[in-house]
This record gives C-alpha cells, structure tokens and sequence, in this order.
C-alpha cells in the first residue's frame, strides 16, 4: 500500500484526540474521511502531515517509515480551508512558491506554473495579486500552488468549507480533473455527506477520534451511524409528500 | 456661507499648528533680542554656523543621539520581532505580555534610578553603551507589545503550509515571514527611533551629563536662558523625525492602507 498508518494516537493533555488510528490507501486514490466538527480530524491530518507529533503509532509513506522526518522533508502538502495565499505575491509567484522554494530553474518554473495556470482556468489573472481575486479563484490558486509540488500526499481540510454552493460544485469537478491529470494521492476532509460521496474513492467516517474506513460505497450508505439512511430517508419522505400534494 | 469659512478656518488651523515651528526657526536665526526691541540686534546664519564649531557641541550631540536612536530602534526591532514570536509560542505567554507592561508603569526617572545600582556594577553608567541599553529596555518592550498583534493562528498557518510545501526555517523567514511583516517592522524602527530621540529622563540619569544627546542639549541651553541656541538645537531635534515621517508617509503607509 502507499499510505500505512498504523495505530496513531494522539492527545492534548489526557484528552485522546485520535484514538488508534488505521487505514491504507491506494496511489492516486483519495480517501474521503466525513465526520463533525471536533471529531479529530484536523488532528489526524495535521499529524500525518508532521505538524504534530503522535503519542504512538507509524506512519509508512511509499514503503517508508516517516514519523521521524520533519513536515518540509516528507512531501506531503496540507491544505487549510484558508486558502492563505501569501498577500506579497500576485499569483503566478503564488502558485511558483513552492517551486521556489526547491531551487528550480526559472525555465522550469516559467514553463510548469504557466500550464499550472491554464489547468486551473486561470488565464490572464496571473499577475494579479490575491486580494484581486474571488473565494473560488483563490482556492483554486491554492489548490494549484499545492498540486504543482507533486506531492507525494496532498491533505485536505475541508477546502471548500467556505466557498457558495455553485463554486463549491465547480471546485469538485475541478478538484477530480486535476488529481486525475497529476495523479494525487490525496484524503479529503469533509463534514458535508454529499462531497464525501462524491470526491473519495474510499469514504471514510470519523467519530470521536476512531476512523472507519468502508471497503465499498455501499457499505458507507448502509452503514447507519454515517447518516446516509438518515438522509435517503428524509428525501424519500420529502418526494412523498410532494406527490400526496 | 458655510463652504466660504471651511477653508479659511482650516488655513488658521494650519498657520496655528506651523507657527511654533516657524519661530522657532526663526529663533534659530536671531541673537541679542532685549525687550522692548521691535527687531533683534542680529539676523542670519552665526548660530548654525556655530554646529560646526566646537564651541556649542551640537554636531557631536547630533551625531551620538543619531548613533544612539540608530543603535536602538535596529536592535529593538530585529529582537523584539524574534523575541516575540518567541513569547506567542511560549505557554505562559499572556503572562509575559502583561509583563512588557512593566517599564511604563514607572516614570522614566524613578525607573532610571531603579535601574542605575546595576548600571554602576556593570560599568554601564554614564557612557553611550549605558545609555544605549537604558533605552532599549525602554523601547524593547513597545516593540514586543507591538509585534504580538503580527503572531497568530493564521501566521502559525502560513508557518506550517510553507513547512508543507518543503520550505526550510530560514525560508519561511525570508520568504513569507519579513515579507509579510515589512510594513510592522519599519513602523517599529520608525517608532523605537522616536522613543529613543526625544528620551530625556533615563539619557540624563544614566548617562550623568556625560553622554549629552540633543534633547539633553536642548534642555542644557533652555535651563541658562540661551533661547537662540535652544530653538537651534530643536530645529536639528525635529530634522531626523521629519525625514523619517516623510519616507513613512511615501513609502509605508501608502502600502498599509
């Protein structure tokens, strides 16, 4: 497998945040991990990603074991449902940064962010600076200043959490294309049912801290702690009445 | 008739506010000015000629308050930049912030005095070292009460994404933090010089006369009546902060708003 984690716990103080976390993942695969807020899982990615240290467990990246390795050296990339774009840089600056900061030739730079820019439907915004920019058009110059690195791993956090309705439906199928062309390997973090549905090629469900990864979708929907059957059943409900009447 | 008196009132306001500066300067240029003399007995340039003189020691006072305020708006800012984020990250960092409260709670003199035992013990007392480090224990604080606004969750997020995308620790110095701080650090030096140039009560305690800064001199002179030098050393004592106020205003603000 690419991704092995392997009984990770993690606490803050004597709460038990992540409680014996276990899943593997295919390459370029995403795993899409619904849960509440407070479930624990911005800590489990931000412990994946290296930003916090587990209390036990390993994490095994492409056959090797990373826990030891500092976030800059694992080569996964973590994205907050911020975009924080950096606001001194206009956008093509952006999406080089991390291009930049691994010395690559200008050439190089030049010629993979300008493809960056047309992947991202981005043309003629590239030297604008950030605050000249939409929600969407900013998530997606986040997205791409990600993407760009190759990361081996690319963590989620809730990405569109604060995008509208609309952007967020564009945002998705912009999300797939480019993990499809750039072959990602990536878990997405949601607490939304529909996107968890459909951005993951796996879905997985957190609940105060453990994570249960579902061997098909229709095991998730069946599943009734997910609140699929909560939510068929409410439709249902829904188109029944509207018939009645 | 009201849009008529707006600008007039507003050029009155204007020539009140210029007027002390304006004569001053022309208090500069003037000696031997007796009541009930309309005019004064000399006008022209003796008395700035004199700052090249060593007659007044204005140039060298000039000269060691520019080394001084220079000294300690640089060392205030890099450190109290550093330092802070130091106290963001510390556990009992609220704590700590309440403590950069402390030098302003006593008057500068009283403070001064507390401090001078330590500066006899360490050979710090009536040199520019000595006056150097009273004032930063002064401005360094500001600088960290300052600074703590620039530390926060989202910084912290700026920190960890460039961590991600595999930037270094000095990466993240030189290409997202300073970058992102420039405007907050030049204010602070702005201001830490500003601190230091107009500091009077630990200069002249810590520094006993012997270290005499330009606001010294312009107190020196003011105290033996001598008005013409007074209003001379004053016009040097503003020259810095204008020069400052004007590439702040060009080059800093502009980018804040």
């Amino acid at each position: 497998m690419f991704l092995e984690v392997k009984d990770i716990v993690k606490g803050f103080q004597s709460e038990h945040v992540v409680k014996a976390l276990n899943f593997t993942l295919e390459a370029n695969k995403t795993l899409s991990i619904l849960g509440k807020s407070g479930c624990g899982k911005t800590t489990m990615l931000k412990t994946i990603a290296g930003l916090l240290d587990p209390d036990s467990g390993s994490i095994v990246l492409n056959g090797v074991h990373i826990n030891d390795k500092k976030p800059s050296e694992r080569n996964i990339v973590y994205l907050y449902q911020e975009d924080l774009l950096f606001p001194h840089l206009n956008i093509f600056e952006n999406i080089a940064f991390g291009l930049r900061l691994k010395k690559l030739s200008n050439t190089v730079i030049t010629e993979r962010v300008n493809h960056m820019v047309k992947s991202l439907e981005l043309e003629g915004q590239a030297s604008k600076m950030p605050n000249q920019l939409s929600g969407g058009q900013r998530q997606r110059v986040s997205f791409g200043r990600a993407i760009i690195t190759e990361p081996s791993l690319l963590l989620l956090d809730e990405p569109f959490g604060s995008l509208d309705a609309g952007t967020r439906k564009r945002m998705q199928v912009l999300f797939k294309k480019l993990t499809m062309e750039y072959q990602i390997t990536s878990l997405f973090v949601t607490h939304d049912l529909k996107e968890a549905v459909l951005m993951g090629d796996k879905i997985g469900f957190m609940q105060k801290g453990r994570l249960k990864v579902y061997q098909s979708k229709n095991e998730f929907i069946k599943d009734p702690d997910t609140g699929v059957q909560h939510e068929i059943a409410f439709w249902d409900e829904l188109k029944v009445n509207s018939e009645q009447n | 008739m009201k849009r008529y008196w707006k600008p007039l009132m507003l050029s009155f306001l204007v020539l009140l506010a210029l007027f002390p500066f304006a004569f001053m300067l022309l208090l500069s240029l003037m000696s031997g000015w007796q009541f009930p003399e309309v005019l004064p007995a000399y006008f022209g340039l003796k008395n700035w000629a004199t700052i090249f003189t060593s007659e007044a020691g204005l140039l060298q006072s000039f000269l060691i308050s520019i080394i001084i305020s220079l000294s300690v708006a640089v060392v205030t800012t890099i450190s109290g930049f550093f330092i802070s984020r130091v106290v963001y990250y510390h556990p009992q960092s609220k704590v700590l912030n309440v403590l950069a409260y402390f030098p302003y709670i006593l008057a500068p003199v009283v403070f001064a005095a507390c401090l001078s035992f330590f500066f006899i013990k360490l050979g710090l007392f009536g040199n520019v070292t000595g006056v150097v480090a009273a004032q930063f224990l002064i401005a360094f604080p500001y600088a960290l009460i300052f600074f703590s606004s620039f530390w926060n969750q989202k910084m912290k997020s700026y920190v960890d994404l460039t961590a991600t995308l595999g930037g270094s620790r000095l990466q993240t110095y030189t290409k997202v933090l300073l970058p992102m701080a420039k405007s907050m650090l030049l204010v602070c030096f702005f201001q830490t010089f500003l601190i230091s140039w107009f500091e009077y009560g630990l200069t002249s305690i810590i520094g006993i006369g012997k270290v005499q800064t330009l606001t010294i001199k312009v107190f020196l002179f003011i105290k033996e009546a001598n008005y013409y030098y007074g209003a001379l050393s004053c016009c040097l004592l503003i020259f810095p902060p204008v020069v400052l106020l004007y590439f702040n205003k060009r080059y800093i603000f502009k980018k804040i708003v």
